[in-house]
Formats: structure tokens, sequence, C-alpha cells
């Protein structure tokens, strides 16, 4: 039971990641030596043969690194994304060690979780709920990103 | 609650869920306050105060400039003025939608200094013609004026909620959910709102993301990287203070604005870290 939970939840906090990422390397249009605003396809290990791939995207881990932008200023994540069978299959984010949010004094904080943990709103009992989403056209265009440098 | 009244209102969507359906007398002094402070505040009408500052010098008589920018004046050295109400025209020029408003940084040349306006009371004094845009603190504001007509000192049942801005009185807490950033069928957490408490949440997704915001962002050379995603934060009696809060969390740390103000808070970082202030009324599920 725990296991299939935490595989979920890892799987939301990179769609959170990726998302943001897309803000800025859709939209930048200086990027400058430092701060690289575009993701790069680079195929290493695990690389299988193209020519099996049920889809049009060779397989393989793809590495790309991305800013984005948030009001506070522009982060760093690197990406990297496994194809498989033309899909992708696994997505991992590494966020930039950078900022602010990073040195805070712990005395003033309570709780730290180490990821956007979520329940479904169906298994709680509320009133309200506050905030909103992003929409899922991020991620997906990130996606297309992704896939158009793995069919280069 | 029982009765619930939708409309839609300075931009965006309110609901006030009550015990009893709302008479029809009490909902006209709630449109009307409404009215009269978007006829002062909304930067989007030509005809309001406003708009009328941003066209020539002059003296103007704000309604409620007093509490506002009193409280403006705390959130702009919490943040060493990276909220400043006056940002608005630098953000028009650059493209920018005014809906995303107060964020400054580097000082872009063409953003005044918040000491620029002379105030005494609500009566405000411009020697150039200046964009004011109090969206950070002013939907919460007209949130509180709201509830000043509907709880009548604890006495009914209300909870009023402007686009996340909340308001809720009465006699029992209510459970709210955080909504997850990046999916709205789940929840990162439940707070109680207890009679008399507000609690606003802001999330980057909720701005207009225009073409011009990278530029907005490299102007920004040198300010520290906050990394927020999402804030929400829980002010006692407060939803103008929950409500500039919650903006200014995506500019200073904790540590700075529980100095200066007491409220209770949660933030989503970009690498999906949540941070919690210690006496937070709820649970964020780990």
């Amino acid at each position: 039971m725990r296991l299939p939970k935490t595989r979920e939840l890892f799987a939301v906090t990179a769609a959170t990641s990726a998302l943001l990422m897309t803000v800025a390397c859709g939209s930048d249009s200086e990027p400058t030596t430092d701060d690289p605003t575009t993701t790069s396809a680079a195929p290493s290990t695990d690389t299988s043969d193209t020519g099996e791939a049920s889809g049009d995207y060779a397989d393989g881990t793809y590495e790309g690194s991305g800013s984005y932008a948030n009001p506070g200023g522009v982060s760093e994540v690197d990406v990297t994304i496994t194809l498989a069978d033309g899909k992708v299959s696994d997505v991992e984010v590494e966020p930039g060690a950078s900022g602010t949010s990073l040195q805070y004094q712990q005395k003033f904080i309570s709780g730290i979780a180490d990821e956007v943990v979520g329940k479904s709103l169906d298994e709680i009992s509320v009133s309200k709920v506050s905030g909103s989403s992003l929409t899922s056209q991020g991620f997906n265009q990130a996606l297309e990103q992704i896939k158009a440098d793995a069919q280069a | 609650m029982t009765a619930a009244w939708a409309f839609d209102a300075i931009g965006t969507r309110w609901q006030i869920d009550t015990a009893h359906p709302l008479a029809p007398q009490i909902r006209d002094r709630i449109s009307a306050e409404i009215e009269r402070f978007d006829r002062t505040w909304s930067r989007f009408r030509p005809d309001s105060v406003v708009s009328r500052m941003a066209e020539r010098p002059g003296t103007y008589v704000l309604e409620h400039a007093d509490v506002l920018f009193g409280f403006y004046d705390d959130l702009v050295e919490a943040t060493n003025g990276a909220v400043n109400p006056l940002v608005g025209q630098a953000l028009s020029e650059l493209g920018y939608d005014a809906t995303y408003s107060l964020i400054q940084s580097g000082r872009p040349a063409s953003v005044p200094e918040w000491a620029v306006l002379e105030r005494s009371g609500d009566t405000v004094t411009t020697r150039e013609p200046v964009s004011v845009d109090v969206g950070a603190a002013g939907k919460g504001l007209l949130v509180d004026l709201v509830a000043s007509v509907l709880c009548d000192g604890g006495k009914h049942t209300a909870t009023i909620d402007a686009g996340g801005d909340m308001y809720h009185c009465g006699t029992t807490p209510i459970q709210v959910a955080l909504e997850h950033p990046a999916d709205a069928t789940r929840a990162i957490g439940v707070v109680t709102l207890e009679p008399e408490d507000a609690l606003c949440g802001s999330a980057t997704n909720r701005r207009a993301w225009g073409d011009g915001l990278h530029h907005v962002l490299d102007a920004r050379t040198g300010r520290p990287t906050a990394d927020v995603v999402a804030t929400w934060v829980l002010v006692p009696q407060s939803c103008m203070i929950a409500d500039g809060l919650a903006t200014a969390h995506f500019f200073a740390p904790p540590e700075a604005l529980l100095e200066v103000f007491h409220h209770e808070f949660v933030r989503v970082h970009a690498d999906g870290t949540v941070t919690w202030s210690p006496d937070l009324p709820g649970e964020v599920f780990r």
C-alpha cells in the first residue's frame, strides 16, 4: 500500500516542477550564457535500438536543463526523461539549489515536507477549497518539446 | 450552510455562504459596498479615482486609503520594496497583464518609490501621474468590508469567498482544503478556519503569464530567488493582511514576515517541497 502511493506522489512532484519550467522555456527569447533556458536532448545510457521502438521517438534517457520563472525570480531545474516504447516512462526533476528558500531559519518553520503530498478531495471532508490549479497545458508542452528532441 | 449567493465582481468570482438566504436589502448593501470600492480603486474603469490619479497629479480622496496604505507601508518595508503598489505603470509599459500586480525587482526605472505619495488619512497628493495598483491587498480589504456587513459582530454565520480570499464568521469553525497547485482534484492539506479568521491563497498559476513576463523577471537581476509557487496565509480578523501576506510570501523569507505580522502560512516551493508555520491550525499531508 505504501509503495504505490509514494510513486504516485513523486509523479505529482515532477509534474509540478516541469510545468513551471516550461513557462520560461516557451517564452524566453534571450537566454544568457549561464542560464540555460532551452531543453536540450542528449541520449545517454539505456538507449535501445531506435528501429525497434513502437513510437516515432528514440527510446532512451534524455537529460535537459531548464529555467522557469516564478514571481520571486528565475530558478533552474535539471530534468531527466526516460522514453520507452516511444512514451515517457519516467520523469525526474532535480531542482537547482539556490535561492532564499534554502536558507530558512528552521526555528520559524515547524514542518517541511520533501514533496508536495496530496490527498484526493474525495478523501477529506471540507467546506471549501482554496487555491487554483495549474493547467496541464504547460506540462504537455514540455512533453511535446522533448518528444520533438527525441525525434531529431 | 444552506444558502449560497454567487456573483462576479471586481474581476473575480464571489460566493457567499450563509445559513439562510440573504434578504434583498442585505444583498443591495453588499453590492453597493463593492461598487463603491470599485469606483475608487479599480484600474480598469476610467472613472475610478486611481484612473484619474494615473492621468494627472493632484489631491485625491481614496476611501480606505488610510487603512490600506498604512498596511502597505509595512508590506513594502517587510519585502524590501518587492511589493509596491506603484509598480503597475511599469508593468503596463512592459505589456504585462495588470491582473498580475505588485511585484517589483531591481526597481525598474519607471517605478516610483512608494514614498512619493503624500498622505493624510484618506487624502493622497501626487506631484506626478501615478498608477496605483492595490491588487495585493485590496481584494482582501473589500472582503473585510463585506464581512462587516454580513457578520455583524459574530451574530451571523457567513463564509465569504472572493476568488480564494476568504473570511469566515459565525459560531463554528470550517475546514478548508488547500488545493494542490498542479491538480485540482487533490489537496495538499487542510486548515481550520475559526470564526473571524481570514484565509488567502496565491499561486503563480493564478497570474496571467503574458509574453512580457520574462522581461519583468529579467529585470530582477540581483534579487534572491524565492522559489515559491503557491502560498496560503491565515490571519485572524483581517482578510486584507492575509491577502497582502499571501503575495509577500513570494518575495520575502518567512522569518522576516513573521516578525512583522502575526499569521500562519503554508508555502509550496518550485521543487515540490512544502513549508508551514509552527502553529498552523491544520495539517499538511506528508
